[in-house]
């Protein structure tokens, strides 16, 4: 599949006005929209069975060719995506006590019985999101990129990961609201830190820390708003182009309160050197 | 004569030269004559007869002087005359020139001197005569007056006019701001009563209002936005373009042997005022949901086919039964022939009615799942385009006629059969019926309103069950009646199991479509159980004594065809009973067998004398001795 991007950076003042936009212009109410995200690097395994390449590369069959591709092939950084609510933050004991922590003073209180709706981890749903870096010289003013999801099993994520060759490296929390027009979704959102604390995490956090002491990336505290259209089969230039065409459309809607545009494509790179 | 008398100046040339064009001809026709317009056929009879006359004149005259001689000398005469004439304007014009000249001489004598003749230089010096502006004299005091009366008559007349003017402008503003004052008090009216308003998004510089249904399909949809334009006294008016405005509804009718029994009410104007702008928005928003309805239905409709349903242009006819027929139109809301009718049954109305209601219900049901499907993550983008289902309207209303009239038929057959089998005194056999059990709520539902969750129970499957209990003890039966038209398998399908710990291994019918073969199976397992409990009747003592031969039981030889035999210790004169179930009767016949082999059936079958078979028909009275009285009569007298 293919997915088709336009961005834009919305400052914090103009997010309720843009909402409200957004909302009368897609005729829906947004939807909030909390998400975990983690980051994971794939690595090569030790010890695997390198195929010979040379002079008999003609005796190779197809289907090993394509093994072989597979495992030789480029590196790349994947996501995992686990969609969390607000009332699963500021769980019990979701941090070491830290010193700047005074809310974990009211939770430490109870957290000998914890709620029933506190986070729980070994149910949370994940999905696996690739996503290629943009294509380069396209024509298009749109950034345009193969992707996959996957859905991927409850849970504690990492020992599957692991065993698929991929290790964990970081994660952080998406925020934002969700608007559908037509054929394209339209995300609001901001990339959230985890408060910094002298233990380094190692895996990902069985308990999410106040929803307060998330720190967004952008020290502003500005949004980012991306367009998005998926494309069932990137080799169609037909599809490809009413893709495009839609997207524009959005723009030339939008071109008032908004400036939709191409990223810039290496800070897009999800390769892994 | 003289006056007419034109001479060449040139000599005459022989042959006249056409060089000029037709457009120029045309040009100077036109010119001379007026444009070819006015011409007519009398005006040019006129003009021929006066040329006519013209000639005529002239020959007269040109005759006498006929003489080439005295023509020519009058010839010269006139040239001469003519360069005269010439040499004159010649001289004046060249006076006027050197007059001029020597004027201008004295602020400009080089220029002057130029065009001065060198007569009038020898004899006048340059600069010589010079002119000056001089005052005219004072008008007379009459003649002032006169004027400033009539300047003063202008100024008032001017000052009159544009008063008036003003005025007039004054009054109209006034009048705008009135009217402008009036719209946007109705415009705020109607937002306030909270309408949304908007600006048309093709014409930018007026206001529509929106009051139709975001989550219907695009023609709909788009009709639901119409204009709000100003009157000439400021009334709001309702412009929806060139969609009609009139109020159209449909119409849901019961027909029942060809005969119309009953029309569904066609809801009257919530407001007293018909012209407010509120009364017409409600309508517009009423008609555009109508019709909608309407074009959903005949979109259903026609996919609904293999159920009877058909559609004409503005008609859907469903039959639902044998003699019933429901017919859906779109007809206009004020038509008064539409409810003049007056029909008999209340039934039908209330039946008409609730179809109206539901289909509404369901299509506004539909718009809500709409809203849902489209605010959800789109899929890919393929060049398919993806199909829009129909709406299911009036499937649940034609699954539950359908549903209602299997239900009713079970239930007449087993209120018949159980008949019979309460006349031969079998009472132990009993059964319920529990209809449409399936619309107890639910728990797992992806609704999020109560509202939703209710509707969706509409759209579920239909299922009743009839349960009850057998002749034989721990005996059971359950018939499920299940009617299903959203999804595959269409259609009502019957479900019939049953336990009979008698025949444990006889398996239970399961999955039928057919009422004649759920009829036939129920009457034989209901066959078997009287079967069962007659072999068992003769059994209240515990065990036969072994050695005696004449045990008074019936042993069933074959139960699926009903047969019974008490053996005899001859074996001649053994004694076989048959049992006969059916809907109207249960009826029992005993025959003396020679043979108890299965092979020699029906050779060696004789009747009994004496004995009849015994009928039970469910409507005789109930003074005939029992199924187990008569068996026991039998067994008795088989010994």
């Amino acid at each position: 599949m293919h997915e088709l991007l336009l961005f834009a950076s919305v400052p914090v003042h103009q997010r309720h006005e843009l909402l409200q936009q957004l909302a009368g212009l897609t005729a829906m109410q947004p939807r909030h929209c909390l998400e975990r995200r983690l980051i994971f690097k794939a690595y090569r395994k030790p010890g695997l069975v390198t195929v010979r390449t040379g002079a008999s590369q003609d005796l190779q069959s197809a289907e090993l060719q394509r093994l072989n591709k597979m495992l030789n092939g480029g590196m790349y950084y994947t996501q995992v995506v686990g969609s969390v609510s607000e009332m699963d933050f500021g769980g019990a004991g979701a941090a070491p006590p830290g010193p700047d922590d005074t809310a974990m003073t009211d939770t430490n209180d109870d957290a000998n019985a914890p709620p029933a709706d506190q986070y729980d981890y070994a149910h949370q749903p994940w999905r696996l999101e690739f996503r290629d870096i943009p294509e380069a010289g396209t024509r298009s003013a749109v950034t345009a990129r193969v992707m996959s999801s996957a859905a991927l099993p409850r849970g504690d994520i990492v020992p599957p990961m692991n065993a698929w060759g991929y290790s964990f490296v970081t994660e952080y929390v998406v925020e934002g609201d969700v608007f559908i027009h037509n054929d394209i979704v339209i995300f609001l959102h901001r990339v959230l830190h985890y408060p910094t604390t002298d233990q380094e995490y190692r895996e990902p956090r069985r308990q999410l820390p106040v929803f307060k002491d998330m720190a967004p990336l952008e020290k502003s505290g500005s949004y980012v708003l991306q367009a998005s259209i998926t494309v069932q089969d990137g080799s169609n230039q037909e599809t490809m182009k009413t893709a495009s065409q839609h997207l524009f459309g959005l723009r030339e809607q939008l071109k008032s309160a908004v400036r939709l545009e191409q990223a810039d494509r290496l800070s897009l790179d999800t390769r892994a050197k | 004569m003289a006056n007419s008398f034109t001479l060449p100046l040139r000599p005459l040339l022989e042959k006249h030269d056409r060089s000029d064009s037709l457009s120029a001809e045309i040009a100077q026709i036109s010119n001379q004559w007026g444009s070819f317009r006015d011409v007519n056929e009398e005006i040019l009879r006129t003009q021929i007869a006066k040329e006519k006359e013209q000639d005529g004149t002239r020959d007269d005259e040109e005759g006498p002087e006929a003489d080439t001689t005295e023509r020519l000398e009058q010839l010269y005469k006139r040239r001469a005359e003519i360069t005269q004439f010439a040499m004159q304007a010649h001289m004046e014009t060249m006076f006027a020139l050197d007059f001029v000249s020597l004027v201008l001489s004295k602020h400009s004598p080089r220029q002057a001197e130029t065009s001065m003749s060198a007569f009038l230089k020898q004899i006048a010096p340059l600069g010589s005569l010079n002119s000056e502006v001089v005052t005219p004299p004072p008008r007379s005091d009459s003649a002032r007056k006169d004027v400033s009366v009539i300047s003063r008559g202008w100024r008032i007349q001017n000052f009159n006019s544009a008063a008036n003017k003003l005025l007039s402008a004054g009054s109209r503003l006034e009048k705008e701001i009135a009217s402008e004052t009036r719209y946007w008090k109705e415009v705020l009216e109607v937002k306030s009563k909270g309408w949304k308003i908007c600006r048309l998004p093709r014409e930018r510089q007026s206001l529509g209002v929106q009051y139709g249904f975001l989550e219907a399909i695009p023609i709909f949809r788009d009709r639901g936005l119409a204009c709000l334009r100003r009157a000439e006294d400021g009334g709001l008016v309702l412009d929806k373009g060139l969609v009609p405005s009139k109020a159209r509804q449909v119409r849901v009718q019961v027909k029942r042997h060809d005969q119309i029994v009953g029309c569904s009410t066609l809801p009257r104007p919530t407001s007293n005022d018909p012209e407010s702008i509120e009364h017409r928005i409600l309508q517009a928003r009423d008609t555009v949901f109508e019709e909608e309805l309407f074009h959903e239905l005949i979109r259903e409709a026609r996919s609904m086919a293999m159920h009877g349903v058909t559609t004409r242009q503005n008609l859907i006819r469903i039959p639902t039964s044998e003699d019933y027929e429901i017919l859906i139109d779109l007809v206009d809301a004020n038509d008064d022939r539409v409810q003049s009718n007056l029909y008999h049954s209340q039934q039908d109305l209330l039946l008409a009615d609730a179809l109206a209601l539901s289909i509404r219900i369901l299509l506004s049901y539909a718009h809500r799942q709409n809203l849902r499907r489209r605010t959800q993550a789109p899929p890919p983008l393929t060049p398919k385009r993806r199909p829009v289902p129909e709406y299911h309207l009036l499937r649940p209303a034609i699954a539950y006629f359908q549903h209602m009239s299997h239900v009713r038929w079970l239930e007449s057959f087993f209120k018949d059969i159980f008949g019979v089998l309460q006349t031969a005194g079998l009472d132990s056999a009993r059964y319920t019926a529990n209809f449409a059990s399936t619309w107890k709520p639910t728990h797992a539902s992806r609704a999020e309103s109560p509202v939703e969750e209710f509707v969706e129970k509409f759209l579920t499957p239909l299922e009743s069950t009839f349960s009850g209990n057998l002749l034989t003890p721990r005996g059971t039966f359950i018939v499920t009646i299940r009617t299903n038209l959203a999804s595959p398998p269409f259609g009502t399908n019957f479900d019939v199991s049953f336990d009979m710990p008698k025949y444990a291994d006889l398996k239970s019918p399961g999955r039928i479509g057919l009422k004649d073969e759920v009829e036939a199976s129920i009457t034989h397992l209901l066959m078997l159980d009287v079967i069962s409990t007659i072999a068992s009747h003769g059994q209240p003592t515990p065990k036969p004594v072994p050695d005696s031969k004449e045990s008074e039981t019936w042993d069933v030889v074959y139960p699926h065809l009903g047969e019974l035999l008490m053996p005899s210790s001859n074996p001649e004169r053994h004694t076989k009973m048959k049992v006969a179930l059916s809907r109207s009767d249960l009826s029992l016949e005993v025959y003396t067998v020679r043979n108890i082999d299965g092979i020699g059936r029906g050779r060696w079958e004789l009747r009994s004398e004496g004995s009849k078979p015994r009928i039970w028909k469910s409507s005789v009275s109930m003074d005939q001795p029992s199924l187990m009285d008569f068996v026991a009569v039998e067994s008795s007298g088989c010994q």
